[in-house]
């Protein structure tokens, strides 16, 4: 009998030893080989992006002796959020990260972050020099959570070669939505497969939309003056969205491209559809790469209405509170570095991302691709005659990722012929949910 | 007493290292799902309330929940038989004493050795709606293309081709190897008594392949209501969660958006319906199982 209980302890015994083993685990040092302060940068820029990212940070890394910066690409904004989740407050954390705009509530919250604030007010630095629209979106009651790094809006894009092809005026893009489906119809090709108009399914744009219209994504002056409960999406505003796309697309003049962004891109530039909405990240490669002429416009907006401005989309970058004070102190160094005005030019020049700092405006190479490529222009402009508002400074939730794949899934079941009134409803009930439960364990 | 006692220990020592291994990797973790799946858990994934069934209770009175089965069934009606079909029609095909036929062997079974990932990229590219081939090929005869993956009617079916032809290979290996066990004697004395090809096939393979079919089908169907990777790669679920088989569903629930309650819920009636499937298998399907 005894033997069974000496077995029976010995598994127990090596099952604590499993399940405490993970919190066990070496951290890092800090340190890199030769004595400098290690920073760990995880990042999402992928491609292009990510080449140019790495452009920055090896000049950091040149410029200086004190600090090593390692970059380590995590995949999808979504997927690195996941991965934080895992290793969040522990050393095995990295000392800065970026993360999209919608993960700023959950960021702020989650427990794992300091706000860059703290060291704004030590070193009293200039916060005037950054745009005030790009701020404006991570400042939460007052303080700036993270330093804004890649921001976009959302654009856009069209086949100027199309537009004259189809009588057209190719300086003058659509800037309604009866326009655009105006457009769309003449420049639709059924027999060549050829679509006017489209538009990715991805929930920022239409919170995009939304905001052109000055309308609020959800209650409680779009999170950011409570726990938000109920999202306005199923308002007047998002069905004049919906109704649209749903028109256009029983008329067979809207493409739909699915979820991923590299299958829309690959269709404007192989000509397949004349018209469609896209981040500003995407104007360099859009411009160099297709081959024919590109025109960028702003973002529609239903008739009648006075365009309220955009949204700003994209990144920030987070700092860490499990590190050392030292690591803390070089990585802040590093995002002064990012914020500086020949940093964000060069940056804004190779991927289409604005740059965050006004003076950035300033420098040669930005002015001369500007002149060059006066597509680059239209976002800037969208973005600076955007006026700040509760609505323009976007909406905030933590259960943000969850609700932007339900408004997926909403946009893919109007596109599959569901009412857009109904469908509307059943989405903003499955958000409030998501809202509910959150307030249920976030106690 | 004493006997049993020592008989029981020296028994343990024989089976103690395959329990220890169950207890760590299946047991534990079997219990730890009960456990979440009856708590809401925060953010961050820790276990902070205690709700009794409601996780089980919501779930069964969820649409999306309920299309997700109602995916996962259709999905495993449309792969099981077909790949199975298939995959015995090569293997009939590749038994045949011919010249080469080592080649066609090879071909047949050749896609076991392409993982799920890059089979579901190759797939992708084929499936892309403006650039993919098959758009190509249906533009060619003058069709009109099919949204593959983007449309809700068709992503389903796309997956499952696609999982139809990662399978084929494993099930057409096995199939041959039960087909080439079967005694050559037999095939000699049925052409003594005159059995044409199809007498042959239906009255000698068929039945001594059984034991090799049985367990062909229990291994695809549970595959089949565990795919993952093809529908990560190639829909993430969508459109309109018209492919958000239930692994994928449970994937989406614990490690996007961390609820490990619905989520280990989900994994517990996955649980059930798989272990009822198996077990509907054993007592129908042993029954006809033909063993020598």
């Amino acid at each position: 009998m005894k033997r069974i209980w000496l077995l029976g302890l010995v598994l127990l015994l090596v099952l604590a030893g499993c399940t405490n083993s993970e919190t066990a685990g070496g951290g890092e040092t800090g340190q890199t080989g030769d004595g400098k302060v290690k920073v760990t940068f995880w990042h999402s820029m992928g491609g292009d992006a990510g080449k140019a990212l790495q452009k920055i940070v090896d000049n950091y890394n040149a410029k200086q002796t004190k600090v090593f910066v390692q970059t380590e690409y995590q995949g999808s904004y979504e997927e690195a959020l996941t991965k934080l989740k895992t290793v969040g407050g522990t050393p095995e954390a990295p000392t800065l990260m970026q993360v999209y705009e919608v993960g700023t509530k959950f960021m702020s919250e989650s427990g794992y972050i300091q706000p860059v604030q703290n060291f704004i007010d030590k070193e009293q630095f200039d916060l005037s020099q950054l745009e005030e629209n790009i701020a404006g979106y991570y400042r939460i009651d007052g303080k700036l959570y993270s330093m804004p790094f890649n921001t976009s809006n959302a654009v856009m894009f069209y086949n100027k070669d199309k537009f004259r092809d189809a009588g057209l005026d190719p300086e003058k893009p659509p800037r309604t939505f009866s326009e655009v489906r105006e457009a769309a119809e003449k420049l639709t090709d059924s027999a060549k497969d050829e679509k006017g108009f489209a538009i990715l399914i991805y929930g920022w744009f239409i919170e995009q939309l939304m905001a052109n219209q000055g309308a609020d994504y959800l209650d409680e002056g779009n999170g950011r003056k409570g726990e938000p409960a109920k999202t306005l999406l199923n308002g007047p505003e998002g069905l004049r969205i919906y109704q649209w796309l749903d028109e256009m697309n029983k008329e067979g003049v809207l493409g739909n491209y699915g979820r991923k962004w590299d299958d829309i891109r690959a269709a404007f530039k192989a000509g397949k559809v004349a018209i469609y909405l896209d981040s500003t990240a995407a104007t360099a490669s859009n411009v160099k790469d297709s081959p024919f002429e590109v025109g960028t416009g702003f973002l529609p907006v239903p008739d009648g209405v006075e365009p309220k401005g955009v949204i700003i989309g994209g990144g920030s970058i987070w700092m860490m509170n499990s590190v050392s004070d030292e690591q803390k102190a070089a990585g802040w160094d590093f995002l002064k570095f990012v914020a500086q005005p020949d940093t964000q030019a060069q940056w804004a020049v190779d991927t289409g991302y604005f740059p965050i700092t006004k003076a950035a405006y300033d420098e040669k190479i930005l002015q001369d691709t500007y002149a060059k490529y006066p597509q680059y222009l239209t976002a800037v402009k969208q973005l600076q005659s955007t006026k700040l508002t509760i609505a323009t400074q976007g909406a905030l939730m933590s259960v943000f990722p969850e609700a932007r794949a339900e408004v997926e899934n909403s946009i893919e079941k109007l596109y599959g012929g569901a009412d857009a009134q109904k469908v509307l409803d059943e989405t903003a009930e499955k958000i409030n949910k998501l809202l509910a439960d959150h307030k249920k364990v976030s106690k | 007493m004493k006997r049993s006692l020592r008989s029981f220990g020296t028994g343990m020592m024989f089976v103690g290292p395959s329990l220890f291994l169950m207890i760590v990797f299946v047991f534990y973790p079997i219990l730890k799902t009960i456990y979440f799946s009856l708590y809401l858990t925060d953010p961050r994934g820790v276990p902070v309330q205690f709700v009794g069934a409601e996780n089980y209770v919501q779930l069964l009175a969820s649409d999306s929940f309920r299309l997700s089965m109602k995916s996962t069934f259709l999905f495993v009606l449309y792969t099981v038989p077909t790949s199975i079909l298939l995959a015995l029609f090569l293997a009939v095909l590749a038994n045949e004493r011919v010249r080469g036929v080592e080649f066609f062997r090879i071909i047949f079974s050749s896609s076991l050795g392409v993982s799920v990932a890059a089979g579901s990229t190759i797939w992708l590219f084929l499936f892309h709606p403006s650039i993919g081939l098959f758009n190509h090929i249906l533009k060619t005869l003058g069709t009109a293309p099919i949204q593959w993956l983007t449309s809700p009617d068709w992503a389903l079916v796309s997956i499952a081709l696609t999982t139809v032809w990662m399978s084929v290979g494993f099930n057409f290996i096995v199939l041959l190897g039960g087909l080439q066990n079967i005694s050559e004697e037999l095939y000699e004395s049925a052409k003594i008594d005159g059995a044409g090809y199809w007498v042959n096939l239906f009255r000698i393979t068929l039945p001594l392949l059984s034991p090799t079919l049985f367990f062909v089908t229990v291994v695809t169907v549970i595959h089949s209501f565990q795919s993952f990777g093809q529908i990560d790669i190639l829909t993430k679920g969508g459109p309109a969660e018209s492919t958000n088989l239930i692994v994928y569903s449970i994937y989406r629930d614990a490690f996007i958006n961390y609820k490990f309650g619905t989520a280990s819920a989900q994994a517990m009636i996955l649980f059930v319906i798989i272990l009822i499937a198996t077990y509907v298998q054993f007592k129908v399907g042993e029954k006809r199982v033909h063993y020598q």
